[in-house]
C-alpha cells in the first residue's frame, strides 16, 4: 500500500508517534516496513515467509518502544525479521539441506523458479547468510553478530550457500 | 538475480493481527464469507451506509473530508455522544482511529471465499491493565459485527 510521495513523513516521525500511542502512525509504519521485512522473509522462511513476516512484525511493533534511536530502526528491523524468519523456517521442519541434483538449469524455465528451488535446498541458517551478505550486503563480522556465530561460520555457509548457486547454473 | 528472489507478502489480515498483537485491550476476530473480496470490501468500505449496522453503538457515520486514501469520519453514538475519527481507507483495508476509539477492518482471499476481520479497541491509559478484560468483554461484540457483516453481504447479493 504505497503512500503518494508528496504526503510521505520521515519514518523517524512515525517511529516516534507510533511509540506514543499513535495507531495512525502504526498502521503507516507497516506499510513503510512491509516490503522489507518481506525482501528478508521470502528467502529464508520460503512458503512460510508471510507467517515470518507477520511474527517479525508483531514482534517489531511489541517492543518499539525499547528503540531509543529511530535512525537505527531498519538495522533493529533486520536483527528482528532475519532470527524470526530463521526460527519459523526450522519449526516448519521443511529444512532438509539436500544435494543438489535436480536442480533445474539456469534459465529452464524461469531464473525465479531456479532462484527458488536452490533456496529451497538449502537450510533456514544458509538461506539467512546468504541473504545478508548478498541481499543485505553486511560484512561477515556484523552477520555473524547478527545470527550469533563466529565468523569462521559464517564464511563456511556463505561458501556452501554460493556454491550451491553456482553447481545449480553450471549444470 | 537478487530481483528473482522470493519476497514475503504480508496481506492486509496480517496486517490486522500485527496491529491486534500489538495494541493491548485490542479484541479481533475473523471470518470467511462465502464472497468475493469485491463483494465483501463493497460492504466494508461503505462507511456512511454500513459501519452503523456493523457497529451498534454508531446511530448515524458521516465522511466529511477526503484526501486520497485519508478520510475524517464522524460518528454520533447511541446516547448522542460524538467521536471524530482520522481514517485509512485502501482496497481490503480501513484503519480508524479517534481520541478514545480504535477499528479496524481488513479482507483477503480465501479459497472459499474472503477472509474478514474486524478490530476493536479503546484508547485509555488503563487499556493495558483492562487489556484481559477488554478482550473478554468485546469478544461476543466482535463476533456480532461479523454475523451482520455476512448478513451485509448477503443482502446485497440479492
Amino acid at each position: 500500500m504505497p503512500v503518494p510521495e508528496a504526503r510521505r513523513e520521515p519514518v523517524a516521525d512515525l517511529v516516534r508517534r507510533a511509540q506514543g500511542g499513535d495507531t495512525m502512525a502504526m498502521a503507516r509504519l507497516i506499510d513503510v516496513l512491509a516490503p522489507y521485512v518481506g525482501s528478508l522473509c521470502g528467502p529464508i522462511a520460503l512458503q512460510d515467509g508471510p507467517d515470518a513476516a507477520q511474527e517479525a512484525l508483531t514482534t517489531v511493533f511489541r517492543d518499539l518502544r525499547a528503540l531509543r534511536d529511530p535512525d537505527a530502526l531498519y538495522g533493529w528491523v533486520r536483527m528482528i525479521t532475519v532470527r524470526e524468519a530463521v526460527r519459523i523456517a526450522r519449526r516448519s521442519r521443511r529444512s532438509t539441506p539436500a544435494e543438489l541434483d535436480d536442480v533445474p538449469a539456469r534459465g529452464d524455465p524461469q531464473l525465479a523458479t531456479d532462484v527458488r528451488d536452490v533456496l529451497d535446498r538449502l537450510s533456514p541458517d544458509h538461506r539467512a547468510v546468504l541473504v545478508l551478505r548478498d541481499l543485505e550486503s553486511l560484512d561477515e563480522k556484523t552477520v555473524g553478530a547478527l545470527l550469533d556465530i563466529s565468523t569462521g561460520t559464517v564464511k563456511s555457509r556463505l561458501h556452501r550457500a554460493r556454491h550451491s548457486f553456482r553447481k545449480a547454473w553450471n549444470r | 538475480m537478487t530481483q528473482s528472489w522470493p519476497v514475503a507478502d504480508l496481506d492486509p489480515i496480517r496486517r490486522l493481527r500485527v496491529m491486534a498483537a500489538s495494541i493491548r485491550g485490542a479484541g479481533v476476530a475473523e471470518r470467511v464469507v462465502p464472497a468475493t473480496v469485491d463483494q465483501v470490501w463493497a460492504v466494508a468500505s461503505d462507511l456512511e451506509n454500513e459501519l452503523p449496522h456493523l457497529v451498534r453503538d454508531f446511530r448515524s457515520v458521516r465522511v466529511s473530508g477526503r484526501d486520497g486514501d485519508r478520510l475524517t469520519m464522524h460518528a454520533r453514538g447511541l446516547l448522542g455522544q460524538r467521536a471524530r475519527f482520522d481514517v485509512v481507507l485502501e482496497p481490503g483495508w480501513c484503519w480508524c482511529q479517534s481520541r478514545f476509539l480504535l477499528c479496524g477492518m481488513a479482507a483477503a482471499p480465501h479459497p472459499d471465499g474472503t477472509t474478514f476481520g474486524f478490530l476493536g479497541g479503546v484508547r485509555l491509559p488503563v487499556a493495558g491493565v483492562l487489556a484481559p478484560l477488554l478482550s473478554t468483554a468485546g469478544r461476543p461484540l466482535i463476533a456480532g459485527v461479523l454475523d451482520r457483516l455476512e448478513q451485509r453481504v448477503e443482502l446485497r447479493q440479492l
